[in-house]
């Protein structure tokens, strides 16, 4: 059994622990130089903005609604994730994060009620963190998925779907009416994997409700639309067809993480682990020609071995201007790991996880995509055929077949930061910038 | 607000209006590193820092808690894992804004209370939400040097 733990509105939600005065409001979060609404509050979801959509056609909202706008704070989401995800650990066996705010928890083995324990995971995080979860618990990747969705709408929404099925929703626990009620109360686009233009296809075959889709006929569907949708429709009768690190892409962040066979004490396997890592999200990032504003690294001891010291820590970088290149995203994240590490501890995962994502044109348009490093425009382009020189081989001969060799000093720090105008103080990560509590 | 989705936890008085005794002294409740790893100095946060994921820093900024060992300018530790009870002293939320004080739980009713008896109490009263951040575990001053 599997479950996927989701923060609501993550970001905005990071947001509203440290300032009361925003619950209750209609809240977005704003990133690419404060154009884009990044993260929306149920309160701004209601007003009809929509995600990714341009600040300027919802500025209006201001005035009109209240709609408060902030910056968005990577360095207090990186570590509000952390420790979400350092709690979330505790509940299961092994947990594979996704992305910045959702992780699958693998229950397998594990006796007992696992709603309860969804519900007991939940109430911890909140209490802990203040950080409000969903939690959807299947038998796959797709359906747990699709339970998280069904868990959040039906607490977002009262009267989209059962009240009980509220914040933790199991699949498994419902009878197979009660389950068939629900996937056909659904629309298909909630489905992991089915965007927008599949969406609209499946329509015009008059498949509208994952109920619909659930029914088809899998080699036709494959025939008429592709491999990855056959795969989903698997999934979704309960056959996991999607191992560890074959889900689909998250869309706000890219990560690659890895529990070690043995913990790690040493420094120097860290780093290279942490640098694979760099590479690998690198790779992902250019393959969808975007580049990345902040990058975070994580470590993790084991949660299980009480009798080790416990340190998980992560921290996050911001990137001026954003790169997409191997070589400085890798100096990042060992940098960033030199900071955290402590010698002594038994660290039992890592991973490096690429965030405030923005199309690659967007960046361009800033002047010096690679800073000082390579001031001329020659030298830039010799550096992004260098990195497509990489990706190829990488590709042909197996993953990191080329690597970079640790080159921290390629790293640089530019005091041309992004627009961010309203963006909050990093409460958990900047000592001159915590909460001022009045005595 | 919803107060099941809030950053803050709600404190209702006990249902049988239990008075909790007051502590007469202040025991700390040091974290336990573990022993045998055999390796390190004294580590602060082993010390100071019981849940990790809970635990938040503060600044305070004023007097009135002077006499309960917090000076203005001291950072606090914040522990949100411990629920709040009588004579902790806690970061409440009051409106909209954070505030050091003592929770005083007697009687079926509970009170905010600064150490400085010119600041007048803050009594919750009945039927309103008295919405605890967290608990204070520690104050660390810096002393002139």
């Amino acid at each position: 059994m599997l479950a996927l733990v989701d923060v609501n509105n993550m970001y905005v939600s990071c947001e509203r622990v440290f300032r009361p005065a925003l619950v209750g409001r209609p809240v977005v979060v704003l990133s690419h130089n404060d154009g884009v609404c990044v993260a929306r509050s149920n309160e701004a979801k209601d007003l009809g903005v929509e995600m990714a959509q341009p600040w300027f056609q919802v500025r209006h909202l201001q005035r009109q609604a209240g709609l408060v706008a902030l910056s968005a704070n990577f360095e207090l989401y990186g570590d509000m994730s952390n420790r979400m995800m350092t709690l979330a650990a505790g509940y299961a066996p092994r947990q594979e994060i996704y992305s910045i705010d959702e992780c699958f928890l693998d229950f397998a083995g594990v006796r007992g009620s696992l709603s309860r324990r969804g519900r007991e995971l939940r109430a911890q995080v909140l209490q802990w963190t203040g950080l409000p979860t969903s939690v959807g618990f299947a038998a796959t990747k797709t359906l747990a998925k699709l339970a998280n969705h069904v868990a959040k709408m039906a607490d977002r929404k009262p009267g989209s779907y059962p009240r009980e099925l509220a914040q933790v929703c199991n699949f498994a626990e419902l009878s197979p009416a009660r389950l068939e009620a629900v996937m056909r109360a659904t629309d298909v686009g909630a489905v992991w994997g089915i965007g927008r233009k599949t969406r609209a296809r499946l329509l015009e075959g008059g498949l509208r409700s994952v109920f619909d889709v659930m029914r088809a006929d899998p080699v036709a569907l494959r025939r008429q639309f592709s491999v990855v949708l056959e795969r989903t429709l698997r999934e979704l009768r309960g056959e996991p067809c999607l191992g560890v690190d074959e889900a689909p892409d998250a869309n706000q962040s890219i990560m690659c993480s890895r529990s070690f066979g043995e913990p790690v004490l040493g420094l120097a396997s860290l780093v290279e682990s942490v640098n694979g890592f760099a590479a690998r999200v690198a790779e992902k990032l250019r393959s969808q020609r975007s580049v990345a504003g902040a990058l975070q690294v994580f470590l993790s001891t084991s949660p299980f071995r009480k009798q080790d010291r416990q340190h998980s820590p992560s921290a996050t970088l911001r990137l001026t201007p954003p790169t997409a290149d191997t070589r400085l995203l890798a100096a990042a994240a060992t940098r960033v790991l030199e900071s955290m590490f402590r010698p002594g501890h038994r660290y039992v995962k890592a991973g490096v996880v690429l965030v405030d994502l923005q199309p690659q044109a967007r960046a361009a348009e800033t002047p010096d995509l690679f800073g000082d490093v390579t001031p001329e425009p020659a030298a830039r382009r010799d550096r992004a055929r260098l990195m497509l020189a990489m990706d190829a081989l990488n590709q042909r001969f197996g993953q990191g077949a080329v690597d970079v060799a640790s080159a921290a000093r390629q790293l640089r720090h530019h005091a041309a930061a992004a627009k961010q105008d309203q963006r909050s103080p990093r409460y958990t990560t900047r000592l001159d910038e915590v909460i001022t509590a009045c005595a | 607000m919803s107060s099941h989705d809030g950053p803050a936890q709600i404190v209702r008085p006990l249902p049988d209006g239990g008075v909790r005794k007051p502590r007469s002294s202040v025991a700390f409740s040091f974290g336990s590193p573990a022993d045998d790893s055999g390796i390190g100095r004294i580590d602060l946060n082993d010390i100071l820092i019981r849940h990790a994921q809970a635990t938040f820093l503060m600044r305070v900024a004023g007097a009135s808690m002077r006499d309960a060992g917090i000076d203005d300018g001291d950072l606090v530790l914040v522990d949100r894992a411990i629920h709040p009870s009588h004579d902790h002293v806690v970061i409440a939320i009051v409106d909209d804004g954070f505030v050091c004080r003592r929770l005083v739980h007697e009687a079926q009713a509970m009170r905010l209370c600064a150490a400085d008896a010119a600041v007048p109490d803050l009594v919750i009263a009945e039927g309103t939400e008295l919405q605890v951040w967290g608990v204070v575990t520690h104050a660390i001053k810096s002393l002139p040097v």
